[in-house]
């Protein structure tokens, strides 16, 4: 990835599709982009609106969590019964079931990443603001962490619409999903969005002394 | 696109001809053009959104979420936290949330989260119970719980007083709310083998069933709920009679054998019957809840109503074996009471042992005759037209009712003798006086003749029979060989008869043998001389004289 590099009055560009270092032209104009010479890329010092779109993909997930973990994720229907199952009521299940490790994989999975990664999104999101100074090196490092972990967030979607589509043995069995379960992936898409719209060029930026124009003065 | 190396030298803007050194402090100028007009209030629509679809989930799931109840059962079987469906018509209105222990330890409290629609389920008149399977001799119900497990079965109440706590049933009640039909008691000796669930009959028609028994363990008194459906619970009216159709009832008495069945089913399961009396007019229809008597059989139900009984006290100086309590009282012949008990005393003067019979009288069934004889009485009560009776010659008397079984009953019939009088015991029982019965005046006379029977020397009969029929025997051996000879003799006199007759047929009926040609001459000989004497007697009668003279010559014949 590369970064604006202030160097004295200038600001250089480097372009994130072909690496191209190009000079800021623009200054603080904010309507004017900038497209790389050569392959015709955005740049941008940082992402813009960053910022508001991860804060808003984070409300919006934030929202969405809870009828993820109230509303059933999941249905099966058998010639003896139908159940309806939730996130966190499976895993009590399993837990009183005895899989224990299961259920630790499934709550770590289901549970905790989600809110580990809209905690964590929250808190990069809100020391760019206030605490731009604190520790970026370990701030840095948990966006990449979450970044990392967000391919595997849609695990328990994927299980469950495997099932729905597979299962189904007419009046014997079959598995559909819930309310619950839309409420889920609609909480992992946004995650994975909060954390592409973060630009975490904006840990790195310089002190309130000299912020970067666009969105300082956007989020001012 | 070009390849990027890390080797490869930056391509300025402008030159796409080939690759040119790009001075270090000329860094390419990126191509700018004017930036669409974003509007970023647009992304803070994702949050609203998520808020509205969350917030619809939300309140849809709330709206579906109806009031938990907690019902109260005595054992939990087959009921699961999370579950256990609760269900009215086999619709689903509700789940067990939490099945735990009550406080009491006497009984299981489960939580039960109705749906939305369900909330008119929380009324105070509204049961529960658990659907378990259950196989009666009503048939077989709940099997689809075999496989699915039990489920909480829901009688909708109507009430509009809500409540949250109820105490479930143990087992399915057997009538439904808004079901069509009514519901009667009935007051039973006996459960017999009636069972809830058991039909009930009118004229071999099921027409509804036993809802439910309890036995009065204060009163000790059964009572039984049936449930007529409709429409036929316009046949029960204030004088239907009910009676026990279990089994198949098998009657021993002084009438004989009797048996009497309903249909197989009820033979079987059991089951009960009502009909009105014969030849009452008809009444009206029977409030629900009219309190009947299930008498035990159809008899007994349909019997004219006794009415008030007259305890009666008889004490029989004779063997009273056969006469059991439930023997039937005749009046000439009209079954008008029952005999209550039969007990032996002591007749310390006499030394005897008279039998105390205890009875009652049902004065109602002698009908339109007891009030004529109330009439007669002035009024007076039963027991007075009982005295009275009694002085006019009315005495008790044991009959036997079948030879067969030896079955006794109480015959009252005016029997001669000198006058008594009944008079009226402490208890109220009228001391009804006896006579002796006619068995116990036959017994002595068959004994008589049985005596004279064994008296009779049958071994002496015999032995002089068997010698007779030996001689008799013997004779007839003698004779044998005689009979024979004579027979053969008779067979050859005919055979000889035989044959003269066909010699005598052949001699003389043939008409070519000689005494028939003889004969035939000897009739032509007479013949002729028959004619001969008839010329002789004509001759003589025109010429008399010719006896004397003789007959002249013969006149010349005239020449011509």
């Amino acid at each position: 990835m590369s970064g604006a590099v202030d160097d004295g009055d200038d600001v250089y560009l480097g372009c994130e599709s072909c690496g191209l270092v190009s000079r800021d032209v623009t200054g603080d104009d904010p309507g004017l982009v900038q497209h790389c010479s050569r392959c015709g890329h955005v740049l941008h010092a940082t992402k813009p609106f960053s910022l508001q779109r991860t804060w808003a993909c984070i409300v919006a997930a934030a929202v969405l969590y809870i009828p993820a973990n109230t509303l059933p994720v999941m249905e099966t229907t058998s010639a003896l019964q139908r159940d309806e199952h939730t996130l966190l009521g499976g895993i009590h299940e399993l837990w009183l079931d005895g899989s224990w490790a299961l259920a630790v994989i499934v709550f770590i999975a289901s549970i905790a990443v989600p809110v580990l990664k809209i905690g964590v999104l929250a808190l990069l999101a809100w020391t760019v603001r206030r605490h731009p100074d604190w520790r970026r090196l370990e701030r840095a490092r948990l966006y990449r962490l979450i970044e990392t972990v967000g391919h595997w967030s849609m695990l328990d979607v994927y299980v469950v619409v495997l099932l729905a589509a597979t299962v189904r043995f007419g009046p014997l069995a079959s598995v559909s999903t819930g309310a619950g379960l839309l409420s889920f992936a609609a909480v992992v898409v946004l995650t994975l969005l909060a954390t592409w719209s973060f630009d975490p060029r904006l840990i790195w930026r310089d002190p309130p002394a000299t912020p970067t124009p666009r969105d300082g003065r956007r989020l001012a | 696109m070009e390849e990027d190396s890390p080797d490869a030298p930056l391509k300025p803007p402008g030159t796409p001809g080939g690759p040119a050194p790009v001075p270090a402090a000329e860094y390419p100028q990126p191509r700018v053009v004017k930036a669409r007009r974003w509007n970023v209030s647009l992304v803070w629509l994702v949050p609203f959104v998520a808020v509205a679809i969350a917030a619809s989930m939300l309140v849809r799931s709330i709206f579906l979420t109806g009031p938990r109840v907690e019902i109260q059962f005595k054992s939990a079987d087959g009921v699961e936290a999370g579950k256990t469906e609760v269900r009215y018509k086999e619709v689903v209105i509700g789940k067990v949330v939490s099945v735990a222990l009550r406080d009491d330890r006497q009984s299981v409290g489960v939580v039960v989260q109705l749906d939305r629609q369900a909330a008119s389920f929380a009324v105070e008149d509204t049961s529960f119970w658990v659907v378990r399977p259950r196989i009666g001799t009503g048939g077989v119900s709940g099997l689809g719980t075999l496989l699915s497990g039990a489920y909480i079965g829901t009688d909708a109440g109507v009430s509009t007083r809500s409540r949250s706590e109820f105490i479930g049933l143990e087992a399915p009640p057997f009538v439904l709310r808004g079901e069509p039909g009514t519901i009667f008691v009935l007051r039973a000796e006996d459960l017999g083998s009636l069972d809830v669930g058991s039909p009930v009959f009118h004229r071999r028609t099921p027409v509804g069933r036993v809802v439910g028994y309890t036995l009065d363990s204060d009163r000790d008194e059964l009572s039984m709920k049936i449930f007529v459906e409709a429409p036929y619970q316009k046949l029960v009216t204030l004088n239907s009679r009910f009676w026990n159709a279990s089994g198949i009832d098998l009657t021993l008495n002084a009438s004989g054998l009797s048996v009497n069945t309903q249909t197989l089913a009820s033979v079987l399961a059991g089951g009960m019957a009502f009909d009105a009396p014969p030849e009452t007019a008809r009444a009206p229809q029977a409030p629900e809840n009219s309190v009947f008597t299930l008498f035990p059989d159809r008899r007994s139900a349909l019997a004219p109503a006794d009415g008030v009984a007259v305890p009666v006290r008889m004490v029989f100086d004779q063997s009273v074996r056969g006469l059991a309590p439930g023997a039937g009282i005749d009046l000439l012949g009209v079954d008008i009471g029952r005999v209550r008990t039969v007990a032996l005393q002591y007749d310390a003067q006499r030394h005897r042992f008279p039998v105390e019979v205890m009875a009652e009288i049902y004065p109602l069934r002698l009908g339109p005759v007891r009030e004529a004889l109330l009439r007669d009485a002035n009024g007076a009560g039963d027991a007075v037209v009982l005295q009275q009776l009694v002085a006019s010659g009315l005495r008790a008397q044991l009959r036997t009712g079948n030879l067969l079984t030896g079955q006794l009953y109480v015959a009252l019939d005016f029997i001669p003798g000198p006058p008594k009088t009944a008079g009226i015991g402490s208890d109220g029982a009228v001391r009804m006086p006896t006579a002796p019965g006619t068995l116990s005046e036959l017994q002595p006379q068959i004994a008589e003749i049985v005596q004279k029977v064994s008296k009779i020397p049958f071994d002496d009969i015999g032995r002089d029979l068997r010698t007779t029929l030996r001689s008799a025997n013997a004779a007839i051996g003698q004779l044998t060989p005689d009979a024979q000879k004579a027979l053969a003799e008779v067979q050859r006199t005919l055979s000889s008869a035989q044959k003269t007759i066909e010699s005598l047929d052949r001699n003389v009926a043939d008409p070519s043998s000689p005494v028939q040609r003889n004969l035939e001459d000897t009739l032509q000989e007479l013949q002729r001389t028959a004619r001969a004497l008839r010329l002789l007697s004509d001759y003589l009668q025109q010429h008399p004289e010719a006896l004397l003279r003789g007959k002249p010559a013969d006149a010349p014949v005239p020449n011509r």
